[in-house]
């Protein structure tokens, strides 16, 4: 029984950042919250495996009350002050590299509005609230309190970056200032929701890892939320985490920007069967894969496309940076141009940054990294035969004399076996004229083409006449 | 002359600067064996030919080196002369004048190849000129190679049929300074090729594109080239109205245009391209649409023009008309084979262009003597009449020639009704240089006496089949035509030896033709031979007297003979094989020569070192040894071999 609950308790330890702390786990083996639940022990003595308990008390979390979610919402404070500013930085950096750019300007000013849009809707439901629960603590106070200082902090950030944007001597104290800035108005620790830690704590915990994947999970939380509250406050979470990226990063505005990891960006499969293990490239082929795991993946829900989430909030679209330092695709790179899909990610950094491992097996000296482009290639391999004296070939004629005329310096390439032979000799011509005088005796039409020709067989035709 | 000088006072010689001696040497051009002597006279006087002579004509490629470094300044190498010319010779060409050499010519040579080329083409860093014309192996290497001569601002590679785009197209690149190129006949050259010439030798001054597959597409980047005076689109099957109608760039700079035998182009492309090129001199539409009102209309607006070429079309009397209303005053008009010249319209535009220095009516068979007195009479300053085959002129119409055109240097009478009359009236005509009476059956002795004693500056005369012509008519030719350098007296059954007597006297004369004049012996022909040392084509064909007594002076003094005709002649082995001793010769027909063996024309044909083309009766093919006839080729001779049956001289 102690053992059990010694390795509940570890669970959450390890699952839910933001409920529990080193200190209480050791001090105890209740954890905390059993003041306010007793379901939860219900549930422990009914269900012996840790992962259905895992599953079956996220739902009972949702259904909880606010007020243990704030108690529990400082503890979780460390972790998060530690994330953001050093994401901040990060952004930063990218931001001193950036130019000046009207539309984006205009994007983060737009963003602004929006953002103060949504903040003035959360006081109008606080103070609806206020109105309805009137005997609350005065913890709920100071959250909310916090709550409002927290979206204000980080619109004044952005709008001070934004206007810093257009000084760029002032870029670099800027920089230097906003962290701080960041820490004292507890900026990534108080926006943090305990709701969300409470009711999705695994989802919280990735998000702290994984940049990538933090991009996605927000909307599941606002799927999964249950309260109203509790929604307003994590869109907001997403839009603060949004605002370290955009909000720093002047120029793109209308897109936010992910980057995968090279390890990410090589691995065969992106898809694996939470069952067996087994990778796909492809989500339609992990699907169908599902089917033999049980009669329950046959159904038409789970077969079908997952749809994209209906909110109500407008997509930000999606732009792809090169994790390669240095390089264009890179975010870092002072005219960055970001990639569309995770496809052109993909190809572009095996193109650029990766050995040509495969080897045109025709002509054994092109080499490509991405095995269509050698699929491409091999169709029409030995077509090219219109080749320029820099190297490049082309298929057609004229497409080599449009790049010559182009380009000073280029001329066409001859190919080495025609150099090779080279001129053989008129011999052959005359060869040849010989046979045809065999043939026939009229072929005065020879005549002209060798020196002195034209008299004689004139003089002939002359005479004749 | 010089020799008797420089036996005297050899001292006086030493007093003279180098200068001054080549100045005396420049003038010494009309005998080439005038500056051999010289130089054999002494070490000094051999020095400075050696040093003087810029022009080199060699005759064999086993002596270039020697003779290449014997003649140190040569500037200008013609090869045309060596039928072979390997790649070792252009190494050592390349090797010795690799600062002098300017230009050469490479048109009658084969047997080298791109690697040859290419040494030339990197090492004489100063060539301006190649000749490469009828290279027919030449490939797309050897014009690479070609493209490696930086400086090369002319370059004709007529018949280059192997040569493509990529070629061209490392010649355009290369070749930056181009001002010349033909690529006639380069078959395998299209819009792309000739494109990219046009886009990146921006110095052209001459294009000739006769007979290239090309289109409507190079034709805009052709006609931006700046410079560009002189274009050659003769047989251009691909050019047709649609691209011309679209062209919109003036060609201020063009002068010369040629679209001979563009058969897709009328009236409206014409007009389309006149108005784009207006300052154009000459042009020339020979064998192209029929010369209709709208045609000549069209070429109205070209208000340069000076010359026109319509040979071979079919010309309307509209058109003819309308040419005679152009407000610009030709000085050259060609309309000759052209079907529709009639009388009303030659007169008419006759009368209309008084300036007209040449006219060509050749073959113009409607025309009768109202043409021939509107043309004599409105244009007087005519220097060139050409009128071959008018036969409906009658004789009384060439007296006006005479009487009315004083001017005039070239004369072509050739199939007409001429008479004595009109000899003694064109005798007034003091400048005659050429003057073609071939089949002229009406004249006689007397009237070329007139001509004999009046056109002293008469150099080539055409009487062949005037069976009216004896010894006297020759005699008196012989004595007042001191230049003649050409004479055909071919078919004159009358003529004996006392006329190549007198003839010997002409020393200048460099083209006999007595084919057909049984009379003649070799007695003739060795009086002939030296007194006429510069004899290059020489045709005694039907010379039935001719034997080898006339060979052995002929193989001894005329040491320029490049091309022989001895058929029907009675040669034998030895005479042919003498011959064998003229190192130029080049030319052989060798027809039912009944003396000769197929030893003796082996040991000939060995002997003769240069020989190109030999024509030979079939029959010797399977006589001489096949090795020989190998060997032969790859020294360079082509053999023609020729089934003609035995032929007896018809008496007339």
């Amino acid at each position: 029984m102690d053992l059990k609950e010694g390795l509940r308790a570890e669970t959450w330890a390890k699952s839910s950042l933001a409920e529990n702390e080193m200190s209480k786990r050791i001090s105890s083996n209740n954890p905390c919250f059993t003041d306010f639940n007793s379901q939860q022990y219900q549930q422990k003595w009914e269900d012996p495996s840790i992962l259905d308990y895992d599953i079956r008390i996220n739902p009972a979390f949702q259904e909880f009350n606010q007020p243990p979610q704030n108690q529990s919402s400082l503890p979780c404070d460390p972790t998060n002050q530690i994330k953001n500013p050093f994401q901040m930085n990060e952004n930063l950096q990218t931001n001193k590299m950036q130019d000046w750019d009207p539309k984006a300007m205009l994007n983060n000013l737009s963003f602004l509005e929006q953002k103060i849009h949504e903040l003035q809707d959360l006081v109008h439901l606080i103070v609806g609230r206020r109105s309805q629960i009137l005997g609350r603590p005065d913890e709920l106070v100071a959250q909310q309190q916090q709550l409002i200082t927290a979206d204000l902090t980080s619109i004044i950030v952005q709008l001070i970056s934004t206007a810093g944007s257009l000084l760029p001597s002032m870029k670099h104290t800027l920089s230097a200032a906003t962290p701080s800035m960041g820490q004292l108005g507890q900026f990534g620790g108080v926006p943090f929701p305990p709701g969300a830690g409470l009711s999705d704590s695994i989802q919280v915990q990735n998000s702290c890892a994984k940049k990538v994947s933090n991009q996605s999970n927000p909307i599941d939380l606002v799927g999964n939320s249950g309260t109203q509250q509790n929604h307003a406050v994590e869109e907001h979470d997403l839009k603060d985490e949004d605002d370290a990226d955009d909000g720093e990063q002047l120029p793109p505005g209308s897109y936010e920007i992910l980057q995968l990891e090279k390890e990410e960006i090589l691995a065969p499969h992106t898809h694996f069967c939470t069952i067996c293990g087994k990778g796909f490239k492809r989500d339609a082929n992990l699907r169908m894969h599902m089917r033999g795991h049980g009669d329950e993946y046959k159904t038409p829900a789970a077969l079908a496309k997952p749809h994209k989430e209906s909110s109500s909030e407008p997509m930000l679209i999606k732009r792809y940076s090169c994790p390669y330092a240095g390089c264009k695709r890179n975010k870092d790179h002072k005219k960055f141009q970001p990639l569309k899909t995770i496809l052109c990610v993909k190809n572009h950094y095996k193109r650029t940054h990766c050995d040509k491992s495969y080897v045109c097996s025709r002509c054994n000296t092109k080499k490509f990294s991405v095995i269509a482009d050698l699929k491409t290639h091999e169709k029409h391999c030995g077509k090219d035969k219109w080749l320029c004296s820099c190297g490049t070939t082309f298929s057609r004629k004229d497409k080599l004399f449009g790049h010559i005329a182009l380009f000073q310096g280029h001329t066409p390439a001859i190919p080495l076996d025609e150099t090779i032979k080279g001129l053989a000799g008129p011999s052959d011509r005359r060869e040849g004229n010989e046979a045809t005088s065999k043939i026939g005796s009229t072929n005065f039409n020879f005549g002209s083409s060798v020196p002195n020709g034209t008299g004689v067989s004139d003089m002939d035709a002359k005479g004749e006449s | 002359m010089k020799k008797q000088r420089c036996s005297e006072k050899i001292n006086l010689f030493d007093l003279l600067s180098e200068e001054i001696v080549f100045i005396i040497l420049d003038c010494l051009n009309t005998n080439p064996f005038d500056k051999k002597s010289f130089s054999l006279v002494c070490k000094s006087f051999y020095i400075t030919e050696s040093k003087h002579r810029k022009k080199l004509k060699p005759l064999r490629q086993e002596h270039l080196p020697a003779v290449l470094i014997r003649y140190s300044n040569t500037t200008h190498l013609d090869l045309s002369l060596c039928p072979r010319i390997n790649d070792h010779s252009l190494f050592a060409i390349s090797k010795i004048t690799s600062f002098t050499l300017q230009s050469i010519d490479l048109s009658r040579s084969w047997g080298f190849s791109s690697s040859g080329l290419l040494s030339l083409t990197l090492s004489c860093k100063n060539l301006k000129e190649i000749d490469i014309s009828n290279a027919v192996s030449l490939k797309d290497a050897g014009a690479a190679a070609l493209a490696e001569a930086k400086n090369l601002e002319k370059l004709w590679m007529g018949r280059c049929k192997m040569v493509t785009d990529m070629g061209v197209g490392c010649i355009a690149v290369g070749c930056k300074n181009l001002k010349l190129i033909s690529l006639k006949w380069c078959l395998g050259v299209g819009d792309l090729g000739v494109g990219l010439i046009a886009v990146k030798c921006k110095e052209i001054r001459s294009l000739d594109l006769s007979y290239l597959p090309i289109t409507n597409k190079c034709l805009p980047s052709i006609l931006k080239l700046q410079h560009l005076e002189d274009l050659i689109l003769e047989g251009c099957f691909g050019i047709d109205d649609c691209s011309l109608a679209a062209l919109k760039h003036r060609c201020k700079s063009l002068k010369v245009l040629d679209m001979s035998s563009c058969q897709n182009i009328s009236h409206l492309g014409l007009s389309s391209l006149t108005s784009s090129i207006g300052g154009l001199q000459q042009l020339t539409l020979a064998h192209g649409s029929p010369v209709t009102l709208s045609i000549a209309n069209g070429l109205k607006k070209l208000s340069m023009l000076q010359s026109i070429k319509l040979d071979g079309s079919v010309v309307t009397r509209a058109g003819l008309k309308a040419i005679g209303d152009w407000c610009v005053s030709l000085k050259e008009l060609s309309l000759s084979k052209c079907d529709g010249v009639t009388d009303e319209g030659l007169s008419y535009v006759a009368t209309k262009h008084r300036d007209l220095r040449k006219l060509d009516i050749t073959c113009c068979r409607k025309i009768s003597d109202v043409s021939i007195t509107h043309v004599t009479s409105s244009c007087t300053g005519l220097t060139s009449l050409r009128m071959e085959s008018c036969t409906l002129v009658p004789r009384e119409a060439f007296v006006l020639i005479g009487q009315r055109c004083r001017f005039l240097e070239e004369l072509d009478l050739t199939d007409n009704e001429i008479d004595d009359e009109g000899l003694k009236s064109i005798s007034r005509c003091s400048k005659l240089s050429v003057l073609k009476l071939g089949i002229c059956l009406n004249i006689t002795d007397g009237g070329l006496a007139h001509v004999g004693m009046c056109c002293s500056k008469l150099k080539e005369l055409d009487l062949y089949r005037c069976v009216g012509i004896m010894d006297s008519g020759i005699l008196t030719i012989a004595c007042g035509c001191p230049d003649l350098e050409m004479i055909n007296i071919a078919y004159l059954k009358d003529i004996t030896d006392s006329s190549l007597l007198s003839l010997s006297k002409c020393s200048r004369l460099n083209t006999f033709e007595s084919r057909g004049c049984p009379l003649i012996t070799s007695l003739g022909l060795a009086a002939i031979a030296v007194g006429c040392k510069q004899l290059i084509k020489l045709d005694i064909k039907w010379c039935h007297n001719i034997n080898d007594v006339g060979m052995l002076p002929l193989a001894h003094f005329s040491q320029n003979l490049r091309q022989i005709n001895l058929s029907y002649t009675s040669v034998t082995d030895v005479g042919l094989l003498s011959l064998a001793s003229i190192s130029c010769l080049q030319n052989m027909t060798i027809l039912h020569v009944k003396g000769l063996s197929p030893n003796g024309l082996a040991a000939a044909l060995l002997a003769c070192g240069g020989i190109t083309k030999v024509k030979l009766q079939a029959a010797f093919k399977q006589l001489l040894p096949q090795p020989l006839i190998d060997h032969l080729q790859a020294r360079g001779c082509v053999f023609q071999w020729r089934n003609k049956v035995f032929q007896v001289l018809h008496e007339n």
